[in-house]
């Protein structure tokens, strides 16, 4: 008994050293897209932005298990499936990104620094270009993953611009703040710029905190200025070997390209003759290629979702 | 013909009521109690200050203060932190960024958190201004 209860003891605390220890796994939602929401799970030290009042802050990490942080991430992607709009764990993407369409959401214990909330943002700051993040404060969500997805989505609608979804009565006066969605039996919604915990949340058009005389458009203020972030092409475009890689641009020196995940590229000229080769990381990418290289060229990619090659007349 | 003409200036009064009441530029539609222009060279001599700072933005506008940070992101973007004394406790933060054009903008804030009003800069036809509002629109949970 006591060799059992050992046992129990000691695969308690090796499971528990792995989730400390354990990895932010890589996501990324839209390789495609240049705008990049980076959500920072392993802890942060934020300085130099208007959270600094009382200087540095040293944000503890989420402790979050790379399982929890896989399904907080689908839920948050599913909410900005519409949006050509990256939503990554890649800390080396978000660097990639430009400078005035990218945040970071850092999620952390407590906003003790703060105060009580859930989270804060300042609003439009996806635009800034001074890497001021948003924040999320796990505790007082119950460290449930639902919560802090939902959490998360409202503070990058923040950052994107987005006020809060409130509600007034029929001579203009704000009754709540935030909308909890519809008050009937058979409404199930609520904005995800009110209250998006305890019902089904997505972005709506309604009146914002500013004023009863506004109107906001939750979808369109995200793909339009000052953001341009722009709609995806096709939102139900799912990846095979075939568009995975996709060329954008062609020179006499260079390719261009757009790729959907890590692939290794090979490329040959007509008469199978290898030019050149290499690693293609998600997002953009370039390969030089030599002008003497002219003609028919077949460019062949592999990776996770299989193989595929594509002719380029160059 | 007069009812005509009635009736069509207030669809055109109806127009653009409703268009302006749905203008895609978020910071356009933000209410503010107070706005005071300042001039790009008083934005730019903030850049230029030392480490403490005293200077009149605009008429009435003096800041005074002392640069907590100063950084660089990427090769276009400077953004300073500065806590200023003429509003105790509040920070200033502005970024200044230049295109590939090598046109200049500016973004800012003067905020003190939990307090009821700030100061954004918003631009407006090359023009800069602090417009004072409620800080509830420009910081939110």
């Amino acid at each position: 008994m006591r060799k059992y209860c050992a046992h129990i003891i000691v695969s308690q605390f090796l499971f528990i050293q792995i989730n400390v220890f354990a990895q932010t796994p890589i996501l990324n939602s839209y390789t495609p897209a240049a705008g990049t929401v980076y959500l920072v799970f392993d802890g942060a030290e934020v300085d130099g932005t208007i959270w600094n009042e009382q200087g540095k802050i040293v944000a503890a990490p989420s402790g979050l298990s790379p399982a929890s942080i896989t399904w907080i991430h689908k839920m948050i992607a599913d909410h900005f499936k519409l949006f050509n709009l990256n939503i990554t764990t890649d800390p080396a993407v978000y660097e990639r990104a430009p400078l005035h369409q990218r945040t970071r959401i850092i999620f952390t214990p407590n906003g003790s620094w703060y105060g009580p909330a859930t989270g804060v943002s300042a609003i439009g700051s996806f635009v800034w270009g001074d890497d001021t993040p948003a924040w999320v404060f796990m505790d007082p969500l119950s460290n449930n993953a639902s919560f802090i997805a939902a959490a998360a989505t409202h503070q990058i609608g923040h950052t994107l611009g987005l006020q809060h979804q409130s509600v007034y009565d029929s001579y203009g006066s704000m009754i709540t703040e935030l909308s909890g969605g519809e008050s009937n039996i058979f409404s199930n919604q609520a904005p995800l710029m009110g209250i998006p915990f305890y019902k089904q949340a997505d972005w709506k058009n309604g009146h914002p905190s500013t004023g009863a005389q506004y109107v906001q458009n939750d979808t369109a203020s995200i793909a339009g200025a000052p953001n341009y972030i722009g709609y995806r092409k096709n939102a139900d475009e799912t990846v095979s070997p075939d568009n995975a890689v996709k060329i954008e641009r062609q020179d006499p020196s260079y390719l261009s390209l757009i790729s959907s995940g890590d692939y290794t590229f090979r490329l040959f000229d007509i008469s199978g003759r290898l030019l050149t080769q290499g690693m293609l990381k998600p997002g953009f990418n370039e390969i030089r290629t030599s002008t003497a290289s002219s003609g028919v060229l077949v460019l062949q990619w592999s990776g996770e979702f299989g193989s595929a090659s594509q002719k380029i007349m160059h | 013909m007069n009812t005509l003409k009635t009736i069509l200036s207030s669809f055109c009064l109806l127009s653009s009521l409703l268009l302006s009441a749905q203008k895609k530029d978020p910071t356009a539609d933000l209410p503010y109690s107070n706005k005071i222009e300042v001039s790009n060279q008083a934005l730019e001599s903030l850049f230029q200050a030392p480490e403490n700072i005293s200077l009149n933005l605009a008429p009435g506008f003096r800041l005074e203060g002392k640069i907590q940070n100063k950084s660089i992101h990427g090769s276009s973007v400077i953004s300073l932190l500065i806590k200023v004394d003429s509003r105790p406790g509040g920070m200033l933060s502005i970024s200044r960024y230049k295109d590939s054009k090598g046109v200049i903008y500016y973004t800012g804030h003067l905020l003190k958190l939990h307090e009821p009003n700030g100061l954004m800069l918003v631009e407006k036809d090359q023009h800069y201004y602090f417009i004072e509002t409620q800080q509830r629109f420009l910081v939110a949970e």
